[in-house]
């Protein structure tokens, strides 16, 4: 029961560290704390259902299909939201990324109608079964991806030049400016991860589930993740992801289905109270 | 933080003005109230001074639309406080109506005791409610302090939902009707005629408290916590009484929205209830208490006068009129979401804040 109910845990949490590192590295790029990431999530799941059921496309098509639609989608979020209130306080930035999921969850609902629709891939869907461990390929394909991307990315951001240009823009803005990086298109880069990140974990929780804007509300678990794993710290939202993961279903299994959220929260709280830069973060120090 | 989202504080000599300027001001005031006291009539009976008026010509509004407006406007009012005035950003407002409306349940509906009562004790149970929300205040800073009222938010919606299958069930909880001694409030113009000066008084309370010594060292911890604290103030116990002070008013407007509701869930306290108080005190200006009355206005009116609209939209062809006929919630969500970012992009200041703009045009002694 409880093998079964941490291997759970740790293929959503993992979905959920994917979503989180997109977070995370929109707001270590842009300081942009993004209420809309659940909804970006939504997005790709959108994205992958209209290329697989509206346009009939193969299924490698409409993930390529998707990458495109999301990275855009960051891209002018960044061009046409973000920009325009640089230097501007905390509380319009926030706001604005909440308009945003509530633009938007309307348009989709427009377009598609407010009924969710199934997602039909040719992903594993079977069961396997070890000794009593019962593992659902669906989740093993999502945690398996999930990882694989986080690896790819973290390549990116150790390996390539672009990655290193992209983490001395985060480090010091002006630092960067000085040294001849456009900025811009490093924060547009950013938006563009953030999105995709978002948009895969989209797809895999639009399999497990259906594809609605109700998804909103499970991609937004990303937040006490990355707050959880500390803010600044990338790996930090990795683990921050797979631990609230394995909180969600080890607290709707022995405790009760609806504790799921309190049971997050609180840690969140108690964190913030005891431990503000989390687990993983850097305790930052103000100058006076 | 200088900031153009925050109203600036004007500096200005108090005189008191010529004669002719406080006459005009008196028949001003005395004109806004005569409209207050006649617009129920007008609502009621589809006529103003004997001449029937349509639906459309009245906009579609009713009476409880006002009313639920200005139970919004106490939200509003003391969510600006807290956030215009004293600059703790707090997406918890929900977690508070849901306070009130608990605290009223607790007391009006289990216990009986009377409305006046349960207003108070909701009060009271908000202010301290409001003390615990605010102590990670103590500690942590800016967004993390958001975080903080956002996981308040979910514990507190937690504890009503548990509240509410334990003692009532799925249908809500039930309140009794209110009444203030013998004056039952039954009818939606009695509603209206004890809202309106509900929230006069506490319009008037806010508008005071923010020109005594703390309402000033409030809003110089906002705008510079570190010279503020350097000035005297202590900042921690400001914080703590902004949030009893807000926090016990939105609890009460909670227990208010829940008699007049008279059947609560859980679900009508969500995270989108909390959103919607920001996204009001953004349009009419944030530190400005006027403009969130205006925005509550807009917020709460302006859907039932696009869906006033939208019969007319009905008989468009195309898609703009499926759009209008099947999709108007959506329609009006969207249409609220841009208005938003359009606001936050391109007039930072809010309604308040485009009308000091105009005022600043019009007037020609301070024409720079």
């Amino acid at each position: 029961m409880l093998a079964q109910v941490v291997f759970s845990g740790l293929a959503l949490g993992s979905i959920y560290g994917l979503v989180a590192l997109g977070f995370a590295v929109v707001f270590k790029a842009t300081e942009v704390f993004n209420f809309a990431q659940g909804m970006l999530a939504v997005c790709g799941a959108y994205f992958a259902a209209t290329a697989i059921s509206i346009f009939g496309w193969p299924f490698p098509l409409a993930i390529a299909f998707m990458a495109v639609a999301a990275i855009a989608l960051g891209v002018a979020i960044h061009v046409l939201l973000i920009q325009p209130l640089a230097g501007r306080s905390m509380l319009a930035v926030i706001m604005v990324t909440i308009a945003l999921s509530i633009v938007l969850r309307a348009v989709i609902e427009m377009i598609y109608g407010p009924q969710g629709r199934t997602l039909v891939t040719p992903l594993p869907n079977g069961v396997i079964t070890l000794g009593s461990l019962r593992i659902s390929e669906l989740h093993l394909t999502a945690a398996l991806v999930s990882w694989a991307c986080m690896a790819i990315f973290a390549a990116f951001f150790r390996f390539t030049s672009v990655g290193l240009l992209m983490r001395a823009t985060a480090d010091s803005h002006e630092a960067a400016v000085v040294s001849g990086v456009n900025v811009n298109t490093m924060n547009r880069l950013a938006w563009g991860i953030g999105s995709l990140l978002a948009a895969i974990g989209g797809l895999f929780l639009g399999q497990l589930q259906i594809v609605s804007t109700d998804l909103e509300s499970i991609g937004l678990l990303a937040l006490p993740a990355v707050v959880i794993g500390g803010l600044q710290s990338i790996p930090g939202a990795v683990v921050g992801g797979l631990l609230v993961g394995l909180i969600e279903q080890v607290s709707a299994s022995y405790i009760s289905p609806k504790s799921t959220d309190i049971v997050i929260y609180t840690l969140l709280l108690l964190i913030l109270l005891v431990r503000p830069w989390g687990l993983f973060g850097q305790r930052e120090l103000g100058r006076v | 933080m200088s900031d153009a989202l925050y109203s600036k504080p004007r500096i200005v000599a108090r005189v008191a003005p010529p004669l002719n300027v406080r006459l005009w001001r008196l028949l001003g005031v005395a004109l806004a109230l005569a409209f207050l006291a006649y617009l129920p009539f007008v609502l009621a009976h589809r006529s103003a001074f004997g001449f029937r008026l349509t639906n459309a010509e009245l906009l579609n509004l009713g009476l409880s639309q006002i009313n639920l407006m200005m139970i919004a406007m106490l939200g509003a009012l003391s969510l600006n406080y807290l956030t215009g005035c004293a600059g703790l950003i707090s997406i918890g407002h929900a977690a508070f109506y849901a306070t009130g409306a608990m605290t009223a349940a607790i007391v009006g509906t289990q216990w009986g005791w009377p409305f006046p009562l349960a207003l108070a004790a909701a009060a009271v149970t908000g202010a301290l409610v409001g003390i615990i929300a605010g102590l990670p205040s103590l500690r942590v800073r800016g967004l993390y302090f958001v975080l903080s009222t956002l996981a308040v938010h979910h514990v507190v919606i937690f504890v009503f939902l548990e509240y509410q299958f334990r003692y009532f069930d799925v249908v809500g909880v039930p309140y009794d009707p209110p009444r203030l001694g013998s004056y039952a409030l039954n009818t939606s113009m009695r509603w209206y005629f004890f809202l309106l000066p509900v929230v006069a008084l506490v319009y008037w309370g806010f508008k005071n408290s923010l020109g005594t010594r703390e309402g000033r060292a409030m809003r110089a911890m906002r705008d510079h916590e570190l010279a503020a604290t350097a000035a005297g103030v202590d900042v921690r116990v400001l914080r703590l009484k902004a949030f009893a002070f807000s926090s016990a008013i939105a609890s009460m407007a909670g227990a208010l929205q829940a008699y007049f509701m008279s059947n609560v869930t859980s679900e009508a306290f969500g995270l989108d209830f909390a959103i919607q108080f920001i996204a009001m005190i953004i349009i009419g200006g944030l530190g400005s208490l006027g403009g969130s009355l205006v925005g509550a206005a807009i917020w709460l009116l302006a859907p039932s006068i696009i869906s006033g609209l939208a019969p007319q939209g009905g008989d468009a062809s195309g898609w703009m009129g499926t759009l209008l006929v099947e999709h108007k919630p959506q329609l009006v969500q969207a249409a609220f979401g841009v208005l938003i970012i359009l606001l936050l992009i391109f007039a930072p200041g809010g309604v308040a804040g485009l009308g000091r703009k105009l005022k600043a045009m019009l007037s020609p002694q301070r024409a720079r």
